[in-house]
């Protein structure tokens, strides 16, 4: 397939799920746009920014898988769903953060954006973690988690919410909580399991309001099924269900619709 | 530790003054380093080997080992070989292509290694014709036939993510009415060269990284029936079995032929012996011992023996390879030793391997771990595992050795008379999966390496790390046997990722690698 069919297909999808509604700029603070990512070297990690109607924004340095805001890919176009911060630029672009950022599955040959690093552009900090070897931990490694008073008696039910990307299912940084899913049903020895899957939209700041595929909320749901049974955790009744959110889109905050929610009993 | 270079007569066990070890050595390869099965020779609790640069040490830990009856050294299967016939001592408990040559002059292509059944092109193919035999003898690749749909661990088929069709099949084996994709059975032949068999706590590890999900995709990691514990699933190229007994008993019923199974008390020994033998670079021919007392703790088998399993070495603290203070100063010989030099390219070429950075794109598994693509990271981010180079946590990636456009394919023009040697798949990720995100929805490959055990769109081409060690005894490299030699591997990641290698950092690389 060429670029340009790729990109005539994503234009036909992104079509197919938008909606339109008065702008929602920056003035509330919260900057929602699709753009492609664009890296920037520097003496050491490097940067990754977008771009949006003339203004470069950045979104995140290279770091670790320990990282709470991971980087896009060149070959992908991102979701950016930040908030203006009023700290000074780095590496030339408008500091969004919070920021979330969602890699759009499907693949677009025209994000190949690779800036080269120049002096003005160097980091005024020091990174978490170098573009090499660490110095023995994980960038964003907290330590020894501080330990929590035991409860007496566990809970018999304890919820936990697993967070996507935009159209996204399970990745890499869904294992700790698939797992901590996993050791409490466990030590509970659950007898039920809850799966409820949700699909969201964004309300972009150009007015425009992008959904997540139709079946995503479903798919969220069954997968977790799938894994957590492909996880031995063959003993509970499993209910699985899904709800459509994707009306509610408000421009901020909208990530959080992206979700499924695993309850788990005893 | 200090190994004495043993000079006598070739293959001859002689002690070492220091430590009264036994070692077998000799400057050029001697005949009889070949260990054929059930020929009974006790096991010298430390010996070493010739190479091309040097010598490989194998030590077996728990000391000497009495091979005789033993079901690791006897030919237990039904077609005359042992899993010694391909985990060799002198090829780092590998299969060097070297091996292969010798064995099919030696025996004029009857060796048991040979055996139809993957020592062939294709097990219909007439047996003692070299053609018949191409893959092994000129690449070291056995044929490595896998059922289709793939199969979980219960035997239930799993109903994959992409369609795969057989675009090219110079062996036959692909489109053989008995033994191809069309068949009764349906099974894909993919070719592959045998892992060292060796610091399997490596391999093995459940430390670091590994739990009940995959840090890559996470999905469920494979269970050890044996302890119901999660496993790192890097012991083999696919990861299809994930712990040394069930790999035994793979290979007993594929390689070896085994009429039945296993009994448990022949896997048990197996597991034994193999979880306490240990390989490494022992000698180098420019740069002399690597096992002097007080010597780089990375080198040599007993400090592998000796160090920490599952641990992050891709920092500055423990280091992948750690060289240690002698080797930064001074490098343990006077300014105008002639090892001297060598040795200095040995440091040169682990700096190059931690901290030269380039960028690192559309990797599989790597990119898409949250370093973003690209990356600017270094050899180390990937091969981080302290004392192996392996990934710690499941290490299966796509760094392009078998699918296309970056595998090695034969130039074809009207000047070349070579023929592709492997087949080429055409694997097409179905309607409602997601497109690979590198690759799209149609993929080239020669091998889709993990994806024929799991399934998935995203693992199609992807390979699991495999260990540093014992480098420089068992060329070539790459899962597909595709780098005859260090330099080639070296190259083929210069190519891969532009990273534009200076002639004297390929060098030092190389002789970093080779000291392993």
């Amino acid at each position: 397939m060429t670029a340009s069919r790729r990109r005539r297909g994503w234009f036909t999808l992104l079509a197919a799920c938008v909606t339109f509604a008065p702008a929602a700029g920056a003035a509330d603070g919260q900057l929602n746009f699709v753009g492609c990512p664009i890296v920037r070297d520097t003496a050491s990690v490097p940067c990754w920014l977008a771009e949006y109607e003339g203004e470069l924004y950045f979104l995140t340095i290279q770091s670790d898988v320990s990282a709470p805001v991971t980087p896009p890919w060149l070959g992908h176009r991102v979701l950016v769903e930040g908030t203006l911060s009023s700290e000074p630029r780095i590496c030339g672009g408008v500091v969004l953060k919070p920021v979330h950022l969602s890699v759009l599955p499907e693949r677009d040959a025209s994000c190949t954006t690779m800036l080269p690093a120049e002096d003005r552009y160097n980091l005024t900090f020091e990174p978490p973690r170098p573009p090499g070897p660490s110095l023995g931990r994980l960038a964003f490694d907290a330590g020894p988690a501080a330990i929590a008073a035991t409860p007496a008696i566990p809970p018999s039910t304890r919820e936990f919410v697993v967070s996507y990307a935009f159209d996204g299912l399970v990745a890499f940084n869904h294992a700790a909580v698939l797992s901590e899913v996993l050791a409490f049903a466990t030590a509970v020895k659950a007898q039920s399991i809850e799966i409820v899957g949700y699909r969201g939209a964004v309300r972009l700041s150009n007015g425009q309001t992008i959904v997540e595929e139709a079946s995503i909320d479903r798919r969220r749901a069954e997968q977790l099924a799938v894994l957590l049974r492909g996880a031995n955790l063959t003993t509970p009744e499993y209910t699985v269900r899904w709800e459509d959110l994707s009306t509610g889109a408000t421009g901020v905050d909208d990530h959080l619709m992206r979700r499924a929610v695993i309850t788990v009993r005893r | 530790m200090f190994l004495a270079p043993c000079r006598r007569s070739a293959a001859v066990a002689c002690l070492s003054a220091t430590f009264a070890l036994a070692v077998v050595a000799a400057q050029s390869r001697p005949s009889d380093v070949w260990w054929a099965p059930g020929q009974g020779t006790p096991f010298a609790a430390l010996a070493a080997y010739p190479n091309d640069r040097g010598e490989v040490g194998v030590l077996n830990a728990s000391g000497p080992y009495e091979t005789k009856g033993h079901p690791f050294f006897e030919p237990i299967g039904t077609n005359g070989r042992a899993c010694i016939t391909c985990h060799q001592p002198a090829d780092a408990m590998s299969l060097s292509l070297r091996s292969v040559r010798e064995r099919w002059t030696a025996t004029g292509g009857r060796d048991p290694l040979f055996a139809a059944v993957d020592g062939a092109n294709c097990p219909t193919l007439p047996a003692a014709d070299p053609r018949s035999h191409s893959l092994l003898l000129e690449r070291g690749l056995f044929r490595i036939a896998l059922p289709w749909p793939p199969r979980r661990a219960d035997g239930t088929a799993i109903d994959p993510e992409f369609a795969i069709e057989v675009v090219r099949d110079p062996t036959g084996c692909n489109t053989d009415p008995m033994y191809g994709l069309q068949s009764p059975n349906p099974s894909i032949s993919v070719f592959r060269r045998p892992r060292p068999l060796a610091n399997t706590k490596y391999t093995t590890h459940q430390n670091f990284g590994v739990g009940p999900f995959v840090t890559k995709n996470g999905t469920p990691a494979a269970i050890d029936p044996a302890t119901g514990r999660p496993t790192s699933m890097n012991l083999m190229a696919d990861a299809r079995v994930p712990t040394l007994a069930l790999q035994a008993q793979d290979a007993a019923r594929q390689h070896l032929q085994m009429a039945g199974s296993l009994t448990a008390t022949q896997m048990a020994r197996i597991v034994e012996f193999e979880q306490q033998v240990y390989v490494a670079q022992v000698t180098s021919s420019t740069a002399g011992s690597l096992v002097e007392p007080d010597g780089p703790p990375a080198f040599g088998p007993r400090n592998l023996a000796a160090g920490e399993a599952g641990v992050l070495g891709n920092n500055t603290t423990r280091f992948v390879f750690p060289l240690g203070a002698r080797w930064g100063s001074g490098f343990g010989v006077s300014a105008e030793d002639p090892r001297r030099a060598a040795r200095e390219s040995i440091a040169r070429g682990h700096d190059v391997f931690m901290f030269r950075t380039f960028w690192i794109r559309d990797s599989m598994h790597l990119n898409t771990v949250g370093l973003g693509n690209p990356t600017k990271r270094t050899c180390a981010t990937c091969h981080g595992m302290h004392m192996t180079g392996m990934d710690t946590a499941n290490g299966w990636m796509d760094i392009g050795t078998t699918n296309l456009p970056w595998a090695s394919e034969v130039p074809l023009n009207p000047w070349n008379e070579a023929k592709p040697q492997l087949p080429l798949f055409r694997v097409t990720c179905k309607a409602d999966v997601r497109p690979h995100p590198f690759l799209g929805r149609v993929i080239y490959t020669q091998d889709p390496g993990r994806a024929l055990i799991s399934g998935l769109c995203n693992d199609v081409g992807t390979i699991v790390i495999q260990q540093f060690r014992g480098l420089a005894a068992r060329a070539p490299y790459f899962s597909n046997g595709s780098a005859a030699t260090l330099r080639e591997l070296v190259d083929f990641y210069d190519r891969r990722y532009n990273i534009g290698f200076s002639e004297q950092e390929r060098q030092d690389l190389v002789n970093f690698l080779g000291a392993l």
